[in-house]
């Protein structure tokens, strides 16, 4: 009888085997413009994701069956887990998360294969498509194989990492993550297809268009849950540690975020071709950089996978997409650079291209400073740090002049705007930044960087209603209805502008979190008796009893400790250490929820049950809830962009829908 | 042509930086001590109860001082220091007239039981104490454990070693300190 | 490998490990301010990979945030705290790295950077509204059809 272990193998080795065969006859048959090879490969790369959803679902099996003689299983699961932490270690540790990786743009691939439309570069886009799978099955089944056959089959495991297993945001974050870079792949595949076949028009944007904004949606989303998580999960009360793990999933969000703004410049200008598709490339690679950068272990962070042994080949793919994908853009620059005119700088297209440069030095920094203690080291040999402090630094006044800039952006019309008009605008959006600055100073902010984004968040929202009063109101006096009937069918008929407003209202919410929740942070360390209780500004901590819990999955110790405010008890709140049977305890917090600022409490070092009082470390991010609340706008508001619009045939044809997202 | 050799020139200092990081493994191993060649703080331990006849129960570092030291940190959970343990007792057998040598048991708190098991399994005779909140490994700037201080007899730090120290490094570094 | 027999035995462990953490924390200062954690941002935990003082549970983070509390009760600024610690433990504890030697690079350049994109973007807009605003050769007779059209089509009053 096979086994789990070797059944896996083989899927994964058919994969790979078909994955080689759709990207051959792809190119073969494109280039000998063959219809039923090129038929073959897209039935090929349906063929490739069965092979690696079977390859998911043995590793499924495996672990819900207990199955120690798969080594992953061995490795990172345990009997105790329940059933969903089971389920998720699949992508708790380096080769299981490379086999989702490569699930899910097989997945991405199959779909692309059955929907795009047949046009010219779709044979060359599924290609590259099947390219890139070749290397993510191909480490999958060679080099970091999840499915090695043990001979010595240990009893039980470990289980994955206790922090992992603390949350079931674990189940979420990571897919949502990689969702999104795996769907950025779909627009580098058709610029690359671009290229090759010499069609450098905007055919491949277009065609391209959802899944970039898919990609980007799941990217924006997993990124503000990784936020949630850290703040669940943590114990120190914060969302965003500049940590290398997190700069690198950041950095393909700017160079993507550039992206999607940058592409309405060339669908209605026919502008910046070479420009967007080495935005796209960037995007790609880095996102590969990302992958290699967690998974060598070279950058010391906290989330890293170790240093396994896919470093060397996660630094070879690396290179490899650098030099064929820039160098193919470098070769055929000559033909894809354009003849661009601007009317004049104060127009749309100006304020996307400020953007761009904006987007693109905040990526710079963030790299830059990710890899800078590398770079000392090799160059000197000392051993330096650069850390949080230095990119808040360098990225809050960029994030300002971005905050700024999608403020008047969306005002501006293309081509070339009237003074009188953008003279008007300005007034209004400076009376909204006064205002807004105005209520924060007399709620008692003083510091400089915080009652700046306040006022941008005034500037911003006036925008935002000047933009919504800009298009409603006309429609309402044309066709006689009343504003909130005009004001419907805008949105129902504008989804991609419309859509784009959520975003950046989304965007205002999230700024706005951010700053406070930073700015405005206090974080004490207190110890209370119990059955007495200590102040902490608004509330009252009353520490009632340490209690022990015991599952067969976990042992915890922790503290009940009541929230009372102005007399009366609004909460009780549990906070613990939680031992998942390995040697690392795990803190874990327990937050009240208000709209305003939360209470977050966690155990400062340790509960002992013999001791009669509790020492707890007290932390109240102000807003900080509305980062989370901003991250669901804005994929609210992604969402609707791309939702489809009921009943109209070539909808993109229609120039609103067409150009201004 | 020149765009191309752009992009082969970036790829190549890439490549190569990020080669440095895979070559040199994981980062953040041996930071170089600050203190070296200044004169290290001094401290006060409450000793295990075996050495207590010969120091008495709190050890101070100042009425030693005439001497040059082996300032040792170590844990009971912590693997490498069981290999160099054998190793300090053997050299403060052959040296303890010319060097002291200390040891400090840290970043293990109130783990009394398993420190004196590993105080008792390789038979320990230099002076053996704890360091429950870390106060002593803070001011000599420890990362981790096991390191090693080479202290002259002036109290300056001639040499901090990371990881397990060998019978060869102990023997090198106690020529050295000898005045 | 020999199996545990009853998971309470595990738990029982655990237990016991747990509260041995616990009663480790004897002698730690209970009382922390505000202002701890907010100079521990700024310092690196030695012990740890990629966390700050603030942050961290390990001993020696325990034992630096007690330290910045003793300081700051001696009326220690900020300043003086960070530079405590940096002459212990060199630059490598200071998450915000000093503007000098190599390490002035990594302040320069993302500035650098920026200002280049800048140049490059107003030399750019340049060129390309130097090219919109040439004069396009058309005869007399194409104009004037041309404004025909215009005044035929344009509703009074449009914009953009």
């Amino acid at each position: 009888m096979i086994s789990l272990g070797q059944l896996g193998s083989a899927s994964l080795l058919l994969a790979l085997a078909l994955t080689l065969y759709a990207a051959l006859a792809g190119i073969v048959g494109a280039r000998r413009r063959d219809a039923r090879l090129l038929t073959s490969a897209r039935l090929a790369a349906v063929a490739v994701f069965l092979a690696v959803t079977a390859a998911m679902a043995v590793m499924e099996a495996a672990l819900l069956a207990d199955d120690f003689s798969v080594s992953y299983v061995a490795e990172h699961s345990r009997i105790a887990s329940p059933l969903w932490v089971k389920v998720v270690t699949l992508w708790a540790a380096l080769e299981g998360s490379l086999l989702l990786w490569a699930w899910l743009l097989a997945g991405y691939t199959a779909l692309l294969a059955t929907t795009a439309p047949n046009t010219a570069l779709r044979p060359w886009a599924l290609a590259v498509m099947q390219l890139v799978l070749v290397f993510f099955i191909g480490v999958s089944a060679l080099a970091a194989s999840p499915f090695e056959v043990l001979a010595a089959v240990p009893l039980d495991g470990p289980g994955p990492n206790a922090l992992l297993q603390n949350h079931w945001m674990m189940a979420v974050h990571p897919v949502l993550l990689y969702l999104g870079f795996t769907g950025l792949t779909v627009p580098f595949a058709f610029a690359m297809a671009a290229l090759i076949t010499k069609r450098p028009g905007s055919d491949w944007m277009s065609q391209t268009r959802r899944w970039t904004l898919t990609g980007w949606g799941f990217l924006s989303a997993g990124i503000v849950a990784g936020g949630w998580w850290s703040y669940e999960v943590l114990g120190w009360g914060g969302f965003w540690a500049w940590d290398p793990v997190e700069n690198v999933s950041f950095l393909p969000w700017l160079t993507a975020t550039a992206f999607i703004h940058s592409v309405q410049v060339q669908e209605r200008r026919r502008m910046l071709k070479a420009w967007n598709a080495f935005l796209v490339t960037l995007t790609f690679a880095l996102s590969i950089l990302g992958t290699f950068l967690i998974r060598s272990g070279i950058l010391s962070s906290v989330h890293a996978f170790g240093d396994g042994p896919v470093g060397p080949v996660f630094l070879g793919f690396f290179l490899l997409v650098l030099v064929v994908a820039f160098g193919l853009i470098a070769l055929r620059w000559d033909q894809i650079r354009d003849r661009a005119e601007v009317d004049s700088v104060v127009s749309r297209e100006g304020g996307f291209l400020a953007g761009n440069v904006l987007f693109l030095a905040m990526a710079f920094a963030v790299l830059l400073g990710t890899i800078f203690p590398l770079l000392v080291e090799a160059v000197s040999g000392a051993k330096v740090t650069v850390g949080a402090p230095f990119f808040d630094q360098v990225t809050v006044p960029l994030w300002l002049a971005l905050f700024a800039l999608m403020g008047i952006g969306p005002l501006l019309p293309w081509r070339r705007a009237e003074a009188q008009s953008v003279n008007r605008n300005l007034r209004w959006l400076a009376a909204g930044a006064v205002v807004a600055a105005a209520l924060a100073f007399g709620f008692g902010m003083r510091r400089v960087y915080p009652l700046v984004t306040v006022a941008l968040a005034g500037y911003n929202l006036t925008s935002l209603a000047l933009l919504i009063v800009g298009a409603v109101a006309p429609r309402a006096r044309l066709t006689r209805r009343s504003g909130a009937s005009a004001f419907a069918s805008y949105a129902l008929e504008n989804r991609r502008r419309f859509g784009s407003m959520v975003v950046h209202l989304g965007v205002i919410v999230i700024a706005v979190g951010v700053m406070a929740a930073s700015a405005y942070r206090i974080d004490e360390q207190v110890r209370i008796d119990y059955g007495s209780s200590v102040p902490f500004r608004d509330i009252e901590l009353r520490a009632v009893a340490p209690f022990a819990e015991q599952t067969p999955r976990r042992a915890s110790l922790g503290a009940e400790i009541e929230v009372w405010r102005a007399g009366r008890r609004v909460t009780t709140l549990r906070p613990r250490v939680n031992n998942f049977g390995t040697s690392q305890n795990v803190a874990s917090p327990d937050v009240l929820y208000r709209p305003l600022s939360d209470i977050y409490l966690n155990i400062a070092s340790s509960v002992d049950p013999e001791q009669n009082f509790v020492v707890l470390r007290v932390v109240q991010s102000p807003l900080v809830a509305w980062i989370w609340i901003g991250g669901v706008i804005v994929v609210l508001g992604t969402g609707y962009a791309l939702s489809p619009k009921r009943g109209r045939a070539g909808r993109d044809r229609t120039p609103e829908g067409a150009a201004e997202a | 042509m020149i765009r191309v050799a752009v992009v082969l020139g970036v790829s190549a200092l890439l490549g190569s930086l990020f080669l440095f990081g895979l070559l040199r493994g994981r980062p953040d191993r041996d930071i170089p001590s600050n203190l070296l060649g200044r004169e290290l703080p001094t401290f006060t331990m409450p000793l295990y109860e075996r050495y207590q006849a010969g120091y008495g129960p709190e050890f101070a570092i100042d009425d030693h001082s005439s001497k040059p030291q082996v300032i040792n940190f170590w844990a009971s959970w912590c693997v490498p220091c069981y290999t160099e343990a054998p190793e300090l007792e053997e050299a403060w057998r052959n040296h303890g007239d010319q060097v002291l040598f200390v040891g400090i048991q840290t970043q293990d708190p109130s783990r009394r039981a398993e420190g004196r098991a590993f105080l008792e399994q390789f038979d320990l005779s230099f002076p053996n104490g704890f360091d429950d909140d870390s106060a002593i490994a803070v001011s000599f700037g420890l990362f981790g454990v096991p390191e090693t201080f080479f202290v002259r007899a002036d109290g300056t730090l001639a040499h901090r070693h990371t990881g397990p120290v060998t019978a060869a490094l102990l023997e090198e570094m106690i020529a050295e300190l000898q005045p | 490998m020999v199996r545990l027999a009853a998971p309470a035995v595990v738990i029982a462990l655990l237990i016991g490990l747990l509260a041995a953490l616990a009663a480790a924390q004897e002698g730690v200062p209970l009382e922390l301010e505000t202002q701890v954690f907010e100079i521990g941002r700024k310092l690196r935990c030695p012990a740890c990979t990629a966390e700050s003082v603030a942050d961290s549970n390990a001993q020696i983070a325990i034992r630096m945030r007690q330290e910045i509390q003793e300081l700051l009760a001696e009326g220690r600024t900020e300043t003086e705290i960070i530079a405590h610690f940096q002459n212990i433990y060199g630059d490598f504890v200071l998450l915000e790295p000093p503007k000098r030697g190599l390490l002035l690079w990594v302040w320069l350049l993302p500035l650098a950077v920026a200002a280049l994109g800048v140049g490059l973007l107003v030399l750019y807009l340049r060129r390309w509204t130097r090219a919109a605003s040439a004069p396009i050769e058309a005869s007399e007779a194409e104009l004037a059809r041309v404004r025909e059209a215009l005044s035929d089509e344009l509703p009074p009053g449009g914009t953009t």
